[in-house]
């Protein structure tokens, strides 16, 4: 079972499972298997932004004036969603791609991981214009224990798969001793971390963006860092589609039409999913004391933010099938969802300016004469 | 025009003065989770117990059977839902 950049052997693709199937050969979208991942696909494409394009010069300002602790919540998330970001910039590709059989899939996986880069690129963007020295803030992150601690649950199973699939594309089923030790593989038991993994990938961008997300959106409504805000909402953007993607995964593996065996086998991680965003909302709980540990903010605090979060999992568990976990049904911070909306992330009504370079070229040089030649 | 009854409760008539069912139901006050109102996040999900309802785009989010999204869809017929 050896991974090979291009199959020789003719398959039918339609046929192939998502996962574990033949490896793609040619990479073709004329027939879809699930012609949903094409449509993601270009769903993201039309959602192509630079980080460049956004003014976050005004947010300097805003940075400076900042009490200490709001600067704490400020930097803080960022941090978070740096780590959060540099995870999944690389990890659906390293991955997913050595075993994903449709074309169509693997090219949603790359786009998506794609789109992440654009994400961990626009923090830098932030970090540079608010601060002199953006070097403290990146170099904390490798010493914070409250972001190592997350870390940990976030790329845990990813690695359980990646290390996984290494034995078994080397060595195939079975007992290996590899290096004087001693470990056994499975299909069944790759499944099973594949299964955990996309579920906690969809924890990660289902769940844990979101707190960082309401405290961005939090200063923006005071505005406040606005610039951030607007890069804010188009990682949002994105992550709402990478969570649609990741939702469908898991509802296609579910259904079992797919692979049968990946049904079974979400039957029985049931508690273990359970497990998995029961852990999350507690982390994230403790991420918000940890914020919020040198004073609230104002239209924000602990217990809030907590509301949040319980609100945010029990809608995205009931969204793959699963039963909500908290007693709340309602969202303490309605405010958050005008922010969210996508078409307005063009015309917001505390907008920080779009300064597209090119755009700007232009305009500066047309003017009145430029048209006198033209017949309307 | 059809009418759209609420969890078993009030009944309000689609009368195509509201693009979408979300803008209807905003209309009336209730409170619909939404965030991108453009049928690709699944935020604002609802059952639909009775009735049809037709898609102005075909939505991304993934909808389970027994629910829909009012985000970017109008009634066909008589709906009865039910606001998570
Ligand atoms: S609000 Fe996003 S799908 Fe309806
Ligand atoms: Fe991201
Ligand atoms: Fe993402």
């Amino acid at each position: 079972m050896a991974y090979t950049t291009f199959n020789r052997q003719i398959n039918d693709q339609m046929k192939e499972p998502m996962f574990f199937g033949n490896p793609v050969n040619v990479s073709r979208y004329d027939q879809q298997k699930y012609g949903i991942f094409e449509k993601l696909i270009e769903k993201q494409l039309s959602f192509f932004w630079r980080p460049e394009e956004v003014d976050v010069s005004k947010d300097r300002i805003d940075y400076q004036n900042l009490p200490e602790h709001e600067k704490h919540i400020f930097i803080s998330n960022l941090k978070y969603q740096t780590l959060l970001d540099s995870v999944q910039g690389r990890s659906p590709n390293v991955a997913f791609l050595p075993i994903v059989s449709l074309p169509e899939l693997e090219t949603w996986i790359e786009t998506w991981a794609f789109s992440e880069t654009i994400h961990s690129r626009s923090y830098t963007h932030i970090v540079r214009n608010i601060s002199a020295e953006p070097h403290k803030v990146f170099d904390d992150i490798m010493l914070n224990e409250k972001i190592l601690q997350r870390a940990e649950d976030v790329t845990r199973y990813y690695d359980a798969l990646i290390d996984g699939i290494n034995l078994y594309q080397r060595c195939g089923e079975g007992t290996h001793t590899i290096n004087g030790e001693t470990e056994t593989i499975s299909l069944y038991e790759l499944k099973r971390r594949l299964y955990l993994c996309v579920m906690s990938v969809n924890v990660l961008e289902a769940i844990r963006f979101y707190v960082s997300f309401a405290c961005s959106f939090a200063f923006a409504e005071r505005e406040l860092m606005e610039g951030n805000a607007k890069i804010i909402r188009l990682i949002a953007r994105d992550e709402a589609l990478h969570l649609t993607g990741t939702q469908h995964m898991l509802n296609i593996m579910a259904a079992g039409d797919d692979d049968p065996q990946m049904a079974q086998i979400a039957k029985e991680c049931e508690e273990e999913a359970y497990a998995i965003f029961r852990k999350a909302a507690e982390q994230e709980k403790d991420w918000a004391e940890f914020l919020f540990k040198d004073g609230s903010m104002i239209g924000l605090n602990k217990d809030i933010l907590c509301q949040y979060v319980e609100y945010i999992t029990n809608s995205r568990m009931q969204a793959i099938g699963l039963k909500a976990i908290f007693p709340t049904t309602q969202n303490p911070i309605p405010w958050i969802n005008t922010w969210l909306v996508s078409d307005n992330v063009q015309v917001a009504p505390q907008e920080a300016e779009i300064s597209s370079y090119l755009v700007g070229q232009i305009d500066n040089e047309v003017d009145g004469a430029d048209f006198g030649d033209f017949d309307l | 025009m059809p009418s759209v009854k609420i969890s078993g409760g009030a009944v309000i008539d689609f009368d195509g003065s509201r693009r979408t069912l979300l803008d209807a139901l905003e209309q009336q006050k209730l409170d619909v989770n939404f965030h991108c109102r453009e049928g690709y996040c699944g935020a604002c999900r609802c059952k639909l117990l009775q009735g049809e309802v037709r898609y102005l785009n075909e939505p991304l989010a993934f909808v389970r059977k027994g629910e829909f999204l009012p985000c970017c869809s109008i009634p066909l017929t008589d709906i009865d839902i039910e606001i998570p």
